[in-house]
């Protein structure tokens, strides 16, 4: 359905945000991951139409996003990473004010989506509560309520869970989980297990180009074997760093457990382990240091 | 001082120091007070006049004035002190150290001002390096001295610094808002400005200098009088108002700043409201947690797939006009009920009303509050805000969404890109509407409130919507700047700087309104006339910037940014895009209306009628000056009768005139050579003189030399006959004629007829244009000495006296008016005329009038000389002319007495459109401007009755300046405006009694020492005034009123009256201040010669002071008063340097007691004892018995002497050993 050719963006400072970007997007959630300063915002905000590429091409059901931006804010919802409100607005006030803007004329059907979209998103006890009063997570939401006025065909949320509490971040994902499967929902994110828990399918975007793409399922299965694990000491772990590619380090009981990356058998006592999609991602942004570092160098 | 203090007080003043900010302002503050020290085009609070350039009192002035303007910066620093670390987020950061409060705000204010104070001092150095100026002429350069700029630092600039920086450090760390701030600095100055007003009034000049918190007036107080010999020398004493304003101010700050710094809040965010807002928010807060444990309770996985109902939805183009409509309200609303908005209201509401409560006239009288002196007012007092307001709320309105991190919503929604910009645009014209409308109500209260109940609510739509206007345009300047320039401030900072640049603009003579966006030709509203012709240039100007307004719209729409995008080249593609249909179409209107509409302005303005920037004209008077000033003094053929049929056309502002003058030959030789001018618009159609004997002609300042074939003979005649139109024609940009006009046309005949002298008129008059033109410096007059320029009167240099007689035609719903008796009235169609006669000799002076007048006729003396008084005024202006008759008729009581007898059967008083404010005399007649007496409030009797007074001093001019007219040399004026103002003041004073005199002569007082200080080129004594309004007028009364008080009232009189008898329609030479002067040394005791040397033929000023006053109760109940008085006498130069003279003077010595009541519920003072003493010391001590209780005592208590501390001369008299 959304299907991105060649995008690539340059910004003034010489900073590039988005090199040859490909990818088709289908219905269903798709988990863009990235870390930060990977160009995710980049992508989301030239797919919503709020940003110009260099060169390249968005095409949404048939629709040329970059020439006729009007019919894509028809059928878009979007939650932009960081978005600020009204703060002496009521929230029922405010979505009804969206909702004017989304085209809905008719005023009846208006307030019933609006209240449906409060209760949906349990928001309906505090319609009449002024936003600047709200906690993040009811703030995000309440923006996922005004994303999905209008019945959208393309959802975007940018970062949505950032900043939340495990509680908060579980509402929200469910939220999303619940939009209907005919619905194009890119849900772009830092955190890798927003992408495990919903995303069918995937990208990893690191330093403006696309790393990974696929389902999860079939990344994951591409470093089988290739993942190796040990535990070691905090003077060790220094040598480790330099002799392998170390992926993630984490540390259990004062000590350190780390993944490698290595096609055979690194020997040293690393013991063969079943790869997720954090190595997934971490294999694929050491891919981009390096390649990275190889373009400076050469 | 802590360690802490200093680290934080050394950094922000480091920050500051490498600002951008600290830099570009003070190096443009410089720059400023550089160009106003070195050029005259730059002037900052007035220009410097005839002073020094580097004198201490311009120094003194322009680092004040500089001090002022500067808060708009230094609150930048000071509010930027308190808010940085709150915006930054950083403030959690400084307050989990381990540091005192007062340590982090004591230096982070103290950093903030001294940056601040070094803005200040980049601005004296601007003046100190300037006055070192290769250009600068040596004369106008004094010694550099130090002293000054520390005094103006020490004494103004820091503690006015400390003022306002603790005053918006405190606001702003209150508020913990910019713009709360700001506006606070709006309203501090707009209070600042009307207070000042209020108090200009000299009866509150102390209140006034102790309240500015600048200090300014203080300083104004303490210079008021200063000539320009004290200007380029002294500095004000650091005592009085001075002293005690510094003081309280500073004690002011120190108060706000331990406020502050007591209340001070480390947490972020907006202010709380104290107890109200807390009890608020936890309500609400309990709302929340509910919600919050609504949600806990429900069981989150076994949800459906969520269904919203089904919505149609409409994308149609009559929907997004409707969505329009739902964003104008939202936005509007969120403006109107903004509390800056609301400040800015209730400011303006309040600035209003004082201004309008405040309004005095003259005197101290007030004047009723007619509908267009409202307009006025709103205009000064309280349209202004609404620049701000525009240029503010542009800006919020623009950003609104960016601000809030709300834009990537609302720019993704399926809004068309005109609807959010439009609506802006049309929020802030409901915004001004709206502000437009709380004025006109406001206005129409505060009339109501003062008991005039005649409201013009069609005028007030109708003015309103003038005044308006050009807001609404630059609504859209406003707007287009921050769409284009893309960042909130840049757009603030061009919206300044096109404000800056219109006066600027002005100043390098591109005054032409085709070139100033939302300029237009000013107007003037009068009762008699309306809007008038005015009207046509404002409504195709107006047009014309509407059709640029609209092509700025168009482009905001084109580039109104949607989302991130910020980069040119990407910002035109998406313009390009949206380039098209309604769009183009609408750029295409206008373009089309700019053009078309200009190049039609440009045909009325500049080829209908002539545009001559403001340096031509100079360019023109100095031309005229070098060219023709050789024939002042010609003796041409005279005109002796002057006969005219004038037509008037009041609704097509025109007038025909055929006229015939007799010139005589009143020379001794023949004369051949007859200079003739005429203003360029008037047209000859056909003229007696044969072209061909034409030997010069001039169109450019409309000068002809004719030279006659055969020379007229010595006492021969000859006619000059002539056909004239003068038109307006279409609208002009500036300057806009208001003579011929639809209801109130006035003129006289220099404008329109032939003159056939030389106008010493149409000469350059300021010395520094003077020099620009390689023109000497200025005679203003003939030196008294100048016998030969007494061969001309000082009016009109071609004629002395002559026969006059003219039939005056207009409309047949207006009356038509000239000097003369009316012998004959009738109609022709449409037309009425009127012809009118003198019957004896006039100065060649006339005026012709016609308007639609209501007429009040009345008659002096019906029994013995039968005069006719008469009031021709506007129907709704009817309020004094009741007291113009009475006042008539009382001054021709005292001057027939006095004087001489009345040379004329009629008064008439003619009201003419407030275009000018002036009463004018002509013979027999007697125009008088609606501004100045007509709408005056005298219900109060206390008020000084200056409608009384002035109608007095025009009927005086019957006798001085229509029976005696002196010469063309200096001291003419005396012998008409002086002695005009003490006739009017001997009439007032048998009507009013001596204490309105003392009353009017205070300000007579205040305004002849002010006019001193001004003085361009040197003051005169009386006898030698050249025409300076201070002199002749101001002084004149002092100098007569204290002369009749020296050898009385009635040996006065007599004197003048052999005066008029030796002199009254004298055939040249004319008199001179000499002939009368012979008179009064005559009429004056050899003991009080002196005295007519100090007042008539020096300058002579005086310091008299009560020092002390006791009194003791005798055995017998009566009073003995010991007064002690220092007294200084001082004789002053035309440049105001004093040296002291010997003192041998009869002065008033006087004790008063408790105010009573007299008849009428006037309150006076109870006089115990006045009486003349002859003082010859400095300081002196009197015992004087009184009857009763004294309450004041002192020396020249009536303010008769030319004395600069006026206040000082009376002290309250104290019980002895009490």
């Amino acid at each position: 359905m959304l299907s991105i050719r060649n995008l690539s963006k340059t910004y003034g400072n010489g900073v590039r945000a988005l090199s040859q970007v490909s990818l088709e997007v289908p219905a269903g959630m798709f988990g863009l991951l990235g870390p930060n300063g990977a160009g995710k915002s980049t992508l989301m905000r030239t797919i919503a139409t709020l940003q110009e590429p260099d060169s390249g091409s968005v095409r949404f059901d048939g629709v040329d996003v970059l020439s006729d931006k009007q019919a894509l804010r028809r059928v878009l919802g979007y939650l932009p990473q960081d978005f600020g409100v009204y703060p002496k607005v009521s929230a029922e006030t405010l979505l009804d004010h969206f909702a004017v803007l989304k085209g809905l004329a008719n005023a009846r059907e208006r307030r019933a989506v609006v209240e449906a979209l409060l209760r949906r998103t349990n928001l309906w006890a505090v319609k009449d509560q002024k936003l600047g009063t709200f906690s993040g997570g009811m703030r995000q939401r309440f923006g996922i309520a005004q994303a999905l006025i209008g019945e959208p065909k393309l959802v975007i949320v940018d970062e949505p869970t950032a900043g939340l509490d495990p509680e908060e971040r579980n509402r929200f994902l469910n939220l999303l989980a619940e939009i209907g499967e005919s619905v194009v929902i890119i849900l772009s994110t830092h955190i890798v297990e927003d992408v495990t828990d919903l995303c069918p399918r995937m990208a990893i975007l690191a330093g403006g180009e696309l790393r990974v793409s696929g389902e999860p399922r079939q990344v994951i299965a591409e470093l089988e074997g290739q993942i190796w694990q040990k535990t070691v000491t905090k003077a060790e772990l220094a040598r480790y760093e330099a002799e392998h590619e170390v992926l993630s380090r984490r540390l259990s009981a004062g000590r350190t457990v780390i993944h490698i990356w290595c096609e055979g058998d690194p020997g040293e006592g690393f013991e063969g382990v079943a790869p997720d999609l954090e190595d997934v991602y971490f294999h694929a942004l050491r891919r981009a240091a390096r390649d990275a570092g190889q373009a400076l160098a050469a | 001082m802590s360690k802490n203090f200093r680290e934080i007080f050394r950094f922000e003043l480091y920050q500051t120091l490498r600002s951008p900010l600290f830099w570009g302002t003070g190096l443009f503050f410089a720059t400023m007070t550089f160009g106003a020290v070195t050029s005259d085009s730059v002037t900052i609070g007035g220009g410097i006049g005839n002073v020094q350039r580097n004198a201490p009192f311009v120094i003194l002035q322009l680092l004040s004035v500089m001090s002022i303007i500067g808060v708009f910066v230094t609150t930048a620093f000071v509010a930027g002190a308190a808010l940085r670390d709150f915006e930054r987020g950083t403030h959690e950061l400084f307050f989990s150290k381990p540091m005192a409060k007062l340590d982090y705000l004591g230096g982070r204010f103290a950093g903030s001002l001294v940056a601040s104070t070094g803005v200040m001092v980049l601005c004296a150095l601007g003046i100190l390096v300037g006055s070192f100026m290769p250009w600068l002429e040596a004369e106008r350069i004094g010694p550099t001295l130090f002293g000054p700029y520390l005094f103006a630092l020490g004494v103004l600039v820091i503690p006015n610094l400390l003022l306002t920086g603790a005053l918006f450090f405190a606001l702003a760390s209150a508020s913990r808002s910019w713009l709360v701030t700001y506006v606070g600095v709006v309203v501090f100055f707009a209070g600042f400005f009307v207070s000042t007003l209020m108090l200009a009034d000299i009866e509150n000049q102390t209140l006034g200098a102790l309240l500015d918190p600048f200090g300014a007036t203080a300083i104004d107080v303490a210079t008021r009088y200063w000539t320009v010999a004290e200007k380029n020398s002294a500095l004000p004493p650091l005592a009085g108002p001075l002293l005690w304003n510094r003081l309280i101010w500073s004690v002011v700050a120190v108060a706000i700043l331990a406020i502050c710094f007591a209340t001070f809040r480390t947490s972020a965010g907006a202010p709380t409201y104290g107890a109200l807002g807390r009890l608020f928010r936890r309500r609400k807060k309990v709302a929340q947690e509910s919600a919050e444990r609504e949600f806990e309770h429900r069981p989150q996985h076994d949800l459906p797939p969520f269904a919203p109902p089904r919505a149609t939805r409409d994308f149609s183009s009559r929907r997004n006009r409707s969505l329009f409509v739902h964003a104008l309200r939202r936005e509007t609303v969120g403006v109107l009920k903004s509390i800056p908005f609301v400040i800015m209201v209730a400011f303006g509401m309040f600035n209003l009303i004082g201004g309008s409560v405040a309004r005095f006239d003259r005197f101290g009288t007030k004047v009723y509050p007619v509908t267009a002196l409202m307009l006025d007012n709103l205009e000064g007092s309280f349209l202004f805000l609404l620049v701000i307001i525009v240029t503010l709320y542009a800006g919020e309105l623009v950003w609104r969404e960016r601000a809030l991190k709300m834009a990537e919503v609302t720019d993704a929604l399926p809004v068309p890109s005109w609807v959010p910009l439009l609506s802006k645009v049309g929020a802030l014209w409901l915004v001004i509407l709206t502000f437009l409308g709380i004025g006109g109500l406001t206005a129409i209260g505060i009339q109501l409130s003062q008991g005039y109940t005649n409201v013009e609510p069609t005028l007030y739509a109708k003015g309103l919507a003038i005044a308006g206007v050009r807001f609404l345009l630059a609504a859209v300047l406003a707007v287009f700047f921050q769409v284009l320039c893309n960042q909130k401030f840049v757009g603030y900072l061009a919206m300044i700087l096109f404000l800056i640049s219109e006066t600027v603009l002005a100043s390098l003579n591109f005054d032409h309104s085709l070139h100033r966006f939302a300029d237009s030709p000013p107007m003037t509203y009068s009762d008699m006339n309306g809007y008038g012709h005015f009207l046509q240039g404002f409504a195709w100007f107006n047009l014309y910037w509407a059709c640029v307004a609209l092509l700025l719209l168009v482009a905001a729409v084109l580039f109104w940014v949607r989302g991130s995008e910020t980069v040119w080249r990407l910002r035109l593609r998406e313009a390009k895009a949206r380039f098209r249909g309604p769009w183009r179409a609408l750029a295409a209107v206008g373009l089309l209306g700019w053009v078309g509409i200009g190049a039609w302005i440009f045909w009325n303005t500049n080829v209908l009628n002539e545009y001559v920037p403001t340096d031509e004209q100079e360019r023109r008077q100095a031309d005229y000056e070098k060219q023709y000033r050789k024939y002042k003094g010609m003796i041409a053929p005279r005109i002796v009768d002057a006969e005219a049929n004038v037509e008037i056309f009041p609704e097509e502002r025109r007038v025909e005139i055929a006229g015939r003058f007799v010139l005589k030959n009143k020379s001794n030789r023949p004369e051949d050579t007859i200079l003739f001018q005429l203003d360029r618009r008037v047209k000859v159609r056909r003229l007696s003189l044969d072209p061909k004997w034409r030997a010069h002609f001039d169109e450019r300042l409309g000068v002809s030399i004719y030279k006659l074939p055969a020379p007229l003979a010595p006492g021969a005649t000859m006619d000059l006959s002539f056909e004239l139109t003068a038109e307006e024609k279409g609208f002009v940009n500036q300057n806009s004629d208001t003579s011929l006009v639809g209801n109130g046309t006035f003129f006289n005949n220099q404008q329109y007829l032939p003159v056939l002298a030389y106008d010493e008129g149409r000469q350059l008059e300021d010395r520094n244009d003077r020099r620009k033109y390689g023109l000497p410096p200025p005679e203003r007059m003939a030196k008294l000495e100048d016998v030969n320029a007494r061969r001309d009167n000082y009016l009109s240099g071609d004629a002395d006296w002559i026969g006059f007689r003219a039939t005056v035609s207009t409309s047949a719903d207006q009356i038509a008016l000239a000097p003369g008796y009316l012998q004959r009235e009738w109609r022709v169609g449409d037309r009425r005329y009127f012809r009118y006669e003198m019957d004896r000799p006039i100065l060649n002076f006339y005026s012709f009038l016609s308007a639609r007048w209501a007429v009040k006729k009345d008659v002096w003396h019906p029994d013995r000389e039968n005069v006719a008084i008469e009031v021709y005024y506007d129907p709704a202006h009817a309020y004094n002319v009741d007291r113009m008759i009475d006042s008539a008729k009382k001054s021709l009581d005292y001057f027939t007495a006095n004087f001489s007898p009345y040379q004329h059967r009629q008064v008439r008083i003619l009201e003419f459109p407030r275009y000018a404010n002036f009463a004018q005399s002509f013979p027999n007649t007697i125009p008088y401007s609606e501004g100045i007496g007509f709408i005056a409030d005298l219900r109060d009797r206390q008020d000084v009755d200056y409608v009384f007074y002035v109608t007095a001093h025009e009927v005086a001019h019957q006798w001085w300046g229509h029976q005696v007219i002196g010469g063309a040399v200096q001291g003419g004026t005396m012998l008409s405006e002086s002695l005009a103002q003490y006739s009017a003041l001997m009439v007032m004073q048998k009507e009013y009694g001596k204490e309105q005199m003392r009353r009017f002569l205070k300000y007579e007082l205040d305004e002849y020492l002010e006019g001193r200080g001004g003085e361009l080129i040197e003051e005169v004594p009386l006898m030698r005034v050249e025409n300076q309004p201070y002199i002749h007028y101001r002084k004149g009364s002092l100098v007569f009123y204290a002369l009749q008080d020296a050898i009385g009232e009635p040996a006065l009189n007599r004197a003048l009256s052999r005066y008029v008898g030796e002199v009254a329609y004298q055939e040249p030479p004319y008199t001179y201040t000499p002939d009368l002067m012979k008179i009064l040394r005559e009429a004056t005791p050899p003991g009080e010669q002196g005295l007519l040397t100090d007042l008539f033929e020096t300058i002579t000023l005086y310091d008299l002071r009560a020092t002390t006053a006791t009194w003791t109760r005798r055995p017998d109940g009566k009073y003995l008063v010991k007064l002690a008085v220092d007294a200084k006498k001082l004789r002053a130069d035309g440049k105001g340097v004093e040296s002291p003279l010997p003192l041998d003077d009869s002065i008033d010595i006087g004790v008063f007691g408790e105010a009573e009541a007299k008849d009428g519920g006037k309150k006076e003072e109870k006089v115990l004892y006045l009486a003349k003493h002859r003082l010859t010391q400095p300081s002196a001590t009197f015992e004087l018995v009184v009857d009763g209780k004294p309450t004041e005592a002192g020396i020249d208590p009536l303010n008769q002497r030319v004395d600069r501390t006026s206040d000082d001369n009376r002290t309250k008299v104290t019980a002895e050993n009490s």
